[in-house]
């Protein structure tokens, strides 16, 4: 029997959601979202760590961080988007997972084993978070990039 | 009564409490974490470089204290967690999944001890 080049194991294959449906998309984008996150926590909890140093300290770091140039505001974009992509389909994956909500009732396995998960409702809630995320995101970049836009 | 089924070393039960871990600590920070990004949004009424002035830092680590370390724990036991989650889907250990365990929990710890001593020095 030929193997189908899309069921590779590895991180590599496991994270290439090309010719899977939009739950692998989404499953990938989130997988993804996360690493960025938890590396920008580990970095801001010892950036914070130097408020406990003083003023100074706390100059000498924000001094640092500006020297990156557009790279920090734009690094900070990056992880706004991933904070906002990443809560945004928690919400969603807690409520299919805990809750069975948008998972559609469970059917007979029946050729050609359309997953019933993946109905319209569970679209909507993709499609819905995807829409949110990206006009948020183009909000932080209004903000963050253009330094406009304060209340 | 048969036994749990034995997964990377540890039992399906194990894994599934992981998991309510996972959604309890991920529904927390939906909350603290909005309230944290808001403190840096335009809605704070500054630029986002004045948030980030040594004065507004340690004034909101001093009057949210609680909710910042609600975050501390919350955002360092649902990210370490979900990246053994990943380093098990892709390395899938079995006999040395303690080891990725242990490694893990003890990253949890240094950062948890970094994050408090943080908010208790500034708080």
């Amino acid at each position: 029997m030929k193997r189908d080049k899309r069921f590779k194991s590895g991180l590599i294959p496991s994270l290439n959601p090309v010719r899977f449906n939009l739950e692998r998309w989404s499953y990938t984008v989130h997988r993804i979202t996360g690493v960025i996150l938890v590396g920008y926590l580990m970095a801001h909890i010892f950036e914070t760590f130097q408020l406990g140093g003083g003023a100074a300290a706390w100059a000498n770091t924000m001094a640092a961080l500006h020297s990156l140039g557009p790279l920090e505001l734009v690094g900070l974009w990056i992880v706004a988007g991933s904070a906002f992509y990443h809560g945004g389909n928690g919400i969603r994956l807690l409520l299919n997972e805990a809750f069975g909500r948008f998972m559609g009732k469970p059917i007979l396995p029946v050729y050609p084993y359309s997953p019933t998960s993946l109905g319209k409702n569970q679209k909507i809630a993709v499609w819905t978070i995807t829409g949110v995320v990206l006009a948020l995101w183009v909000w932080a970049a209004v903000y963050l990039l253009a330094g406009v836009g304060v209340i | 009564m048969a036994e749990p089924a034995k997964v990377n070393g540890g039992s399906l039960v194990k894994e599934s409490w992981n998991m309510v871990v996972t959604y309890v600590t991920g529904a927390i920070l939906v909350f603290v974490l909005t309230f944290h990004l808001l403190l840096h949004s335009p809605l704070a009424g500054k630029a986002f470089d004045a948030t980030l002035s040594f004065g507004y830092a340690t004034g909101n680590l001093t009057y949210y204290q609680v909710i910042f370390g609600f975050l501390l724990f919350a955002a360092v036991i649902h990210g370490f967690n979900g990246l053994r989650t990943i380093a098990i889907e892709w390395l899938h250990p079995t006999r040395r999944a303690w080891l990725l365990n242990v490694f893990v929990f003890l990253l949890m710890a240094f950062f948890l001890a970094v994050g408090t001593v943080t908010l208790v020095v500034v708080g």
